[in-house]
């Protein structure tokens, strides 16, 4: 499975009208409900911290950093608890579209959309979670 | 291989998960004052401190499974000190002890049981401590933390009959007798 270097297993989510995905080795956990301690300092997008078995983990509002919609009625609000490099940061998400599986022929690359590296032939947008939140945390206001 | 597939292979590169990858916080959060954990080490013994009347004491941390909040106990009709009560511990009957009687530090037992009790002080708990026999609580006047020692920081009592106490430990704040805790239920 994982050493097909042609393939990817993508967890993938509904933010607004469209899915997007994630590699699904970054992904811990999902939480149903989470309710975090909002932080005053922080950027607009980042709702606060929680507490997972003991370290502070930010939450992140997807649908204030991708484009708005209203997703599909059966779509439940999840929390997706992931890892970008040794970090982890929680996803905001209107609902989770399961894990799905594409090879590299069904991906084309996406240039123009930030924040997103492709689409597959589904129409499932593949994220690029350090861009997209890293460009927004320098975004932050000045002197907070 | 045509440029299209390289594209691919570079958006996979960067879309697959690295631990190594690097990704700046996203919120400073202050760095706690509270030490880290560290992992205990081989030589290392941890002892849970708690008051009993004017007195320090301790037993292994390993032996307690749980501390509870002291609430009224079941009576049990005749039953002798240093036996308090039961408790109903997530549907396992537990008997609460009293370890002041045994320590000799009081002559009888408070009433924590039955329907004239009154209501425990605030800071009082309930030590859940593994027996051969199951769990067993301990009534103890208030929790005061977690010790990492070596065992050669224990003194040996000097005098008198050790029963169940196994050292002594000397700490800046106060003297703390080491005890056995199934030493206290007999």
């Amino acid at each position: 499975m994982s050493a097909d270097a042609e393939a990817v297993d993508v967890c993938a989510f509904w933010v607004g009208e469209a899915v997007y995905g994630i590699d699904v080795a970054r992904v811990d956990e999902i939480l149903p409900r989470v309710v975090p301690l909002p932080l005053s300092d922080a950027p607009a997008h980042v709702e606060g911290v929680v507490h997972v078995h003991g370290t502070a983990v930010p939450i992140v509002d997807l649908r204030r950093l991708l484009p708005a919609g209203s997703p599909p009625r059966t779509a439940k609000p999840k929390v997706i608890l992931a890892r970008i490099g040794r970090r982890r940061v929680g996803l905001r998400v209107d609902g989770m579209a399961g894990v799905r599986r594409y090879t590299a022929a069904e991906i084309r690359p996406e240039g123009s959309v930030p924040g997103v590296l492709g689409v597959t032939g589904d129409e499932c947008r593949l994220l690029d979670l350090q861009g997209l939140l890293a460009k927004r945390s320098a975004a932050r206001r000045p002197g907070l | 291989m045509s440029p299209g597939t390289s594209a691919v292979h570079e958006l996979l590169a960067r879309f697959r998960y690295r631990p190594e990858e690097e990704f700046d916080a996203l919120v400073d959060l202050p760095t706690s004052s509270v030490e880290p954990d560290r992992p205990v080490g081989a030589e290392e013994i941890q002892l849970l401190t708690f008051s009993l009347r004017e007195g320090e004491y301790a037993v292994a941390l390993d032996t307690v499974t749980e501390i509870l909040r002291a609430r009224p106990l079941t009576e049990i009709p005749r039953a002798r000190p240093p036996l308090l009560g039961v408790l109903n511990l997530r549907g396992t009957i537990t008997p609460v002890y009293d370890p002041s009687l045994r320590l000799q530090l009081a002559g009888s037992a408070p009433l924590c049981a039955g329907p004239d009790c009154e209501r425990p002080p605030r800071p009082a708990r309930i030590l859940v401590v593994r027996t051969a026999l199951g769990p067993a609580g301990l009534w103890v006047d208030r929790v005061r933390g977690v010790q990492r020692v070596r065992p050669g920081a224990l003194e040996r009592p000097s005098s008198g009959p050790t029963g169940g106490v196994v050292g002594i430990l000397q700490t800046a704040e106060a003297t703390c007798t080491v005890v056995d805790p199934e030493w206290l239920l007999r």
